[in-house]
């Protein structure tokens, strides 16, 4: 049975292959000039506060040499390999055998038809997650100068999203696996219940869509206690947002000082009895008229007024790789047991 | 002896409509059982049943005396043709004899390359490029050199010409004779099942009306014309029309018709079908078992 799945997904993994090699190639191509920038760069040995306009310089340079469309790419294609591998790869698995017939013919071989599903779905799963980490493997490698450079506080930007940001953390280390897996099976369960393979693509897609979303925006900010601290609202290098004169102020804390790589959840200005504020203080509407909107930060510090700050710290990284993962895999076990259900229910 | 179909109060429902209902059937082994009645009947729904292809909503189906497709022994020994003879359009005719040799161990792989090679088919060319005759022999092949005991098809020459439909039944025929199958398949058209089945199973409206061998029911039924009068019990009328005078009734009898008022003369196997097709619904009748 392994050899038949491996003969009818055949299209599939040469698909697969074909798109990896291809990746590789590009990426190989120019990842020994990204290392050489980087290398040239001075950012290893670099001290203090030179580092960070170290980093920020390197990032220019690889702008200028046009890399910031290829590393945008390649991050595309890791996020969307597992929605096109559901669609294409699992939605059919099933739906198609029904849609055409075939499945009289394959569920009446001398071999079960839990058999028959198992290794389906082992092979297919299989090559499904294979290709995802594999396309994840290489852009990390390509990626890792700038990686570095982003742990280095070089400027905010397309290229130094944090590795929490959702771009970067749903594209490296091993969240890919859960995703190739959950949308494989995802695709699969949809085709069995659906039976008809273009609505199940279409199913597939939704969910998965749905899900990819959902997880960033509201789940993965609460996969541990989020910290709470409060940071000086002088410390401006961190903070982003204005005030209006005699009115009020927003600001929004983007990380901790001298925590790089810190996930903020929420932040927002308390007084010094921890009252949320947003009202500028009497005190500090000249400064924010005269000064125009920069001494305002300034001003609400010697009024007592803090930043608090919920966050996840950087070394929760792995952790939370982990539990995605974990949470991915576990959601495409249960697909993957609708499918031997609803195959024992349907069947006799 | 044990039954090739044995079903007791079997029944299937879709939603709200049964597609079978109430079917007590034996069916015996080493036939080759025509199973007919008219698009809609149930017949998709039996066969689909007695491989393991749906599960009954109700009663019970035992198939070669086990559970239909309760593991792969079983599987093993019952091989099936769909409806519209399905294969893998993608691949090629090496491919599928590939396929059937990996999942059956009792595969007959000489036996499927004399098949092909006498079809006149190349073992390059893909399933999907195959005429619906071609196809159909390709489906019949990989069951056959899978070597059941047991060979279910359902409706195989219904989208066939005649030549191919007379030259798939032949093949069938062939290896029927040369293997010893008991063989199970349904047709619309009496016609074809005419010509190879020994035994028939009518399936009308989701209920059997009736079943038998072919050469008793022939025996048991007669054609009648004759003065309009009241019958004697032993005669169970199928179908009867009228005028004044005369009655034509289509009869069943286990004995002989003595009364020389009829003139009695013999039923086509067509005749006899066609007459319990158009029967209004009353309680079946269930089959005899040989």
């Amino acid at each position: 049975m392994i050899r038949l799945s491996l003969l009818q997904f055949r299209v599939q993994a040469v698909v697969g292959v074909v798109v990896l090699a291809a990746f590789a190639i590009l990426l190989a191509a120019t990842g020994p000039h990204l290392a050489s920038l980087y290398a040239a760069s001075g950012i290893d040995g670099c001290r203090g506060g030179g580092c960070q306009n170290l980093a920020d310089s390197f990032i220019f340079e690889v702008t200028v040499a046009g890399y910031e469309p290829l590393y945008l790419a390649s991050v595309a294609i890791i996020l969307l390999a597992p929605a096109i591998i559901g669609i294409f790869w699992g939605a059919p698995l099933i739906a198609r055998e029904l849609e055409t017939g075939t499945s009289a013919l394959a569920w009446n071989q001398s071999v079960t038809r839990t058999r028959w599903l198992a290794a389906k779905l082992t092979i297919g799963a299989l090559i499904a997650m294979t290709v995802t980490e594999g396309l994840c493997l290489v852009q990390s490698w390509w990626a890792a100068p700038i990686g570095r450079a982003a742990g280095y506080g070089a400027a905010s930007g397309p290229l130094t999203q944090g590795r929490f940001s959702p771009q970067v953390f749903a594209t490296h280390g091993i969240t890919p696996l859960g995703y190739a897996a959950f949308t494989f099976a995802l695709g699969v369960a949809a085709g069995a219940l659906i039976r008809r393979t273009i609505p199940a693509m279409a199913v597939t897609l939704a969910i998965f869509a749905a899900v990819q979303v959902a997880m960033p925006l509201w789940i993965r900010p609460h996969l541990a206690p989020t910290h709470h601290t409060t940071i000086s609202m002088a410390s401006l290098g961190y903070l982003a947002g204005q005030g209006s004169p005699g009115g009020t102020f927003a600001y929004v804390a983007t990380g901790l000082p001298g925590r790089p790589g810190t996930w903020i959840i929420s932040s927002g200005a308390v007084n010094a009895a921890g009252r949320p504020v947003s009202t500028i203080p009497a005190a500090c509407v000249v400064a924010s008229v005269e000064g125009g909107y920069s001494g305002l930060p300034d001003c609400l510090a010697s009024q007592g007024i803090r930043e608090a700050v919920s966050y996840q710290p950087a070394s929760r990284y792995w952790p939370f790789q982990w539990i995605e993962t974990a949470i991915y895999l576990a959601l495409a076990l249960a697909l993957t047991g609708y499918c031997f259900r609803w195959l024992n229910r349907r069947l006799s | 002896m044990i039954a090739a179909i044995e079903t007791g109060g079997l029944g299937k429902q879709y939603r709200r409509t049964w597609a079978l209902r109430d079917c007590t059937l034996a069916i015996p082994e080493g036939r080759v059982v025509g199973l007919v009645g008219p698009n809609g009947a149930g017949k998709t729904t039996l066969l689909r049943l007695a491989v393991g292809m749906l599960a009954p909503t109700r009663g019970t189906i035992s198939v070669l005396g086990e559970r239909p497709a309760d593991g792969s022994a079983q599987l093993a020994r019952v091989g099936f043709v769909a409806q519209d003879t399905p294969v893998y359009a993608r691949m090629t005719i090496a491919d599928h004899l590939r396929m059937g040799a990996w999942l059956n161990p009792a595969w007959d792989g000489e036996l499927a390359r004399r098949r092909i090679g006498l079809l006149g088919l190349n073992p390059k060319q893909r399933a999907g490029s195959l005429s619906g005759g071609q196809r159909a022999q390709l489906a019949l092949t990989l069951t056959l050199a899978k070597r059941p005991e047991l060979l279910i098809l359902d409706e195989p020459v219904a989208s066939l010409d005649p030549l191919a439909r007379r030259e798939f039944l032949q093949g069938l025929m062939e290896a029927v004779a040369e293997h010893g199958l008991s063989v199970v398949l349904s047709s619309h058209l009496v016609a074809d099942l005419e010509r190879v089945c020994d035994y028939l199973v009518v399936l009308v409206a989701s209920e059997v009306r009736v079943a038998g061998e072919v050469s008793d029911l022939v025996a048991s039924h007669h054609r009648l014309t004759g003065p309009r009068r009241e019958l004697p019990a032993s005669l169970e009328v199928i179908t009867e029309s009228h005028t004044d005078k005369q009655s034509n009734l289509l009869v069943r009898t286990d004995g002989p018709i003595l009364d020389p008022a009829w003139i009695v003369k013999p039923v086509s196997l067509e005749d006899l079908v066609l007459s319990y097709m158009s029967r209004a619904g009353r309680r079946p009748r269930l089959g005899v078992v040989s």
